[in-house]
């Protein structure tokens, strides 16, 4: 199979941005709902 | 355009979506004001009979049907019009499903199957309503069997060829619902059909809750996988841009058929008759389904992007002005998008095993599958209901559709995040779900819970009375669409179905091998399922009789 380059040189910082935007917003509410278990 | 009799099949579907819509939002509305205390059901009438409707009308009913439509209109458009033979098997399974589910509902109607929408044993209901769901699936077997045939002929007469993008997930969403639905038939054929008309007097009820949820989870998949084919395909070509990646594409789409079976121990955490081994297994590979989302996040973020900097955007965040706002068809499905952020985490505490004790049978869990299935699957099915029934009728998308559109999803994302965030907190400070008393009697601790701005019964209602109002706002562009918007004689005013280029070229042929997926997926659930369950039989409580309690 040849090397897929169909994604050279696409400018995709503000996706690499987001896509850690949404992992920070899962561990965000992940660790709140964490902490009350161990409050409990 | 894609032929008449399709067309017309299509319709069919959507219509019937669409009274199971009307009829499941108002049980909704009722429910709110029934929780406020504003509202006293009349005696032939009781909470959990709405509450079941609700469930089942929606969650079951509406996105079978409103699926089955996309699928059919889908499948029409990219792999040639139906044969005789598809065309008549699609009708057969139509019409069983529909019959499955009149009789359904006319059992919760007539007050004979209060059991909501999980039917939990040793809740009972009449045989018939077990029946009539016996009947739903077995017409949706009958439909997906009729699409898988008009696959076939089409692989047969393009041998060696990758097929088109829609037609591979579609194909891959009905694997995935026919493997998943085999858990229900299997307790429904034989633990409750036989219990519940007195051929048996006891029913196992660990197993019986154990198979619900082999098919209750990849249920949720069923809804979802639609709404992402519209992300994966219809987004792209409005957006102006081609597929991002073909073979990530396909490739998200066979690791749902994996992971989404083996996981249903996760909805039964807190229950003593599964060991912790299973349970922790089980936990693991719901983790995995978690992979394949992320990978649908990155592609929607790329495909923004993408089509943001082709029109010029600079900057890290330039190309989000640039999106099509303006195009309801676009922004819909934008939103719904960004309510599965939340909804996705969320769904990844409710399966963290000890996390699960937090939020167990709250109303956090009415929150969750209200900014799951509730927005993210619903609003993309809405904003793919404003141009799908024009292009099926011929009629014009006009204006003030558009403009009603417009306000119809932004009354349903203001209702659904007032009434959902006071869910999400309410669950997290204890209260419960299923229940018409979530204040346990009014309780001075209970009720101190109800005080919050954001979570008062003032709040819920309010948020439920606007998603109520944006419902039938829906209904009237539906009825709209379907009966008396003006025919779009001219082309310019032709409804398209936005179909997104995919370029297959350096797609790996291997990812449409069924064999190796649908094999995959059955040793999984194997090692998942096969000694927990065995255990359940052979190690079989003491069976219960049926409880009748409303």
């Amino acid at each position: 199979m040849s090397k897929n380059n169909e994604h050279d040189g696409l400018d995709l910082r503000g996706t690499l941005a987001s896509v850690m935007v949404v992992g920070v917003i899962i561990v965000v509410m992940w660790v709140v709902v964490y902490m009350m278990y161990l409050g409990r | 355009m894609i032929a008449l009799q399709d067309r017309k099949l299509a319709l069919w579907y959507i219509a019937v979506a669409y009274i199971a819509f009307l009829i499941g939002t108002l049980m909704g509305l009722l429910q709110v004001f029934i929780r406020n205390d504003k509202l006293q059901l009349p005696a032939w009438l009781d909470y959990y009979q709405i509450l079941t409707a609700h469930g089942v009308l929606l969650a079951l009913i509406y996105t079978t049907f409103f699926i089955f439509a996309f699928f059919v209109t889908g499948m029409s458009k990219s792999i040639g019009t139906f044969g005789p033979k598809v065309r008549l098997f699609s009708w057969i399974g139509f019409w069983v499903t529909l019959i499955g589910t009149v009789l359904a509902t006319a059992m919760i109607v007539a007050g004979e199957a209060s059991v909501l929408y999980t039917f939990y044993a040793p809740l009972m209901a009449s045989g018939w309503y077990y029946v009539g769901l016996a009947l739903f699936v077995v017409g949706t077997w009958i439909s997906s069997f009729a699409l898988i045939g008009h696959y076939r002929v089409w692989r047969k007469n393009n041998k060696g060829e990758l097929s088109p993008l829609f037609a591979f997930m579609t194909i891959t969403t009905i694997v995935l619902w026919l493997i998943a639905c085999l858990g229900v038939v299997a307790t429904v054929l034989f633990q409750y059909i036989p219990w519940a008309f007195g051929w048996s007097d006891t029913i196992n009820v660990e197993l019986s809750r154990s198979l619900f949820w082999f098919f209750g989870h990849p249920l949720v998949y069923f809804w979802l996988l639609p709404a992402y084919i519209a992300w994966y395909v219809i987004v792209p070509k409005i957006l102006g841009v081609k597929v991002f990646s073909d073979s990530l594409a396909r490739l998200a789409f066979v690791l749902f058929i994996l992971f989404s079976i083996p996981v249903g121990f996760h909805h039964q955490l807190t229950e003593p008759g599964i060991s912790n081994f299973w349970k922790f297994l089980q936990v693991v590979l719901t983790f995995m389904v978690i992979i394949p989302s992320l990978m649908t996040a990155f592609t929607m973020f790329a495909n923004f992007e993408i089509s943001g900097r082709k029109k010029g955007a600079t900057g890290l965040f330039g190309w989000f002005k640039k999106l099509p706002w303006k195009d309801v068809r676009f922004t819909s499905i934008f939103i719904a998008m960004a309510f599965f952020i939340p909804g996705g985490a969320g769904g990844i505490i409710n399966a963290s095993f000890q996390l699960n004790e937090v939020v167990h049978n709250t109303l956090w869990i009415v929150g969750h599958f209200h900014i799951t299935v509730g927005t993210p699957v619903a609003m993309t099915f809405m904003g793919l209901t404003f141009w799908l029934i024009p292009y099926l009728t011929g009629r014009k998308f006009t204006k003030s559709m558009q403009i009603l559109a417009f306000v119809q999803i932004i009354t349903w994302s203001i209702g659904m995040l007032l009434m959902s965030t006071a869910q999400h907190i309410l669950g997290l400070l204890g209260a419960p779900r299923r229940t018409a008393y979530s204040n346990y009697n009014n309780h001075p601790s209970a009720m101190e819970w109800f005080d919050g701005i954001l979570t008062s019964h003032v709040t819920m209602a309010v948020g439920g009375s606007i998603l109520f109002l944006s419902a039938m706002i829906l209904i009237y562009i539906v009825v709209m669409s379907m009966f008396l918007s003006p025919k779009a004689v001219k082309v310019e005013d032709q409804v398209e179905f936005p179909m997104a280029e995919s370029d297959k070229t350096h797609t790996p042929k291997w990812l449409e091998n069924w064999w190796i997926w649908i094999g995959i997926a059955f040793a999984l659930i194997i090692i998942a399922y096969a000694i927990p369950l065995s255990s359940m039989i052979m190690h079989a409580p003491p069976g219960s009789e049926g409880f009748k309690t409303w």
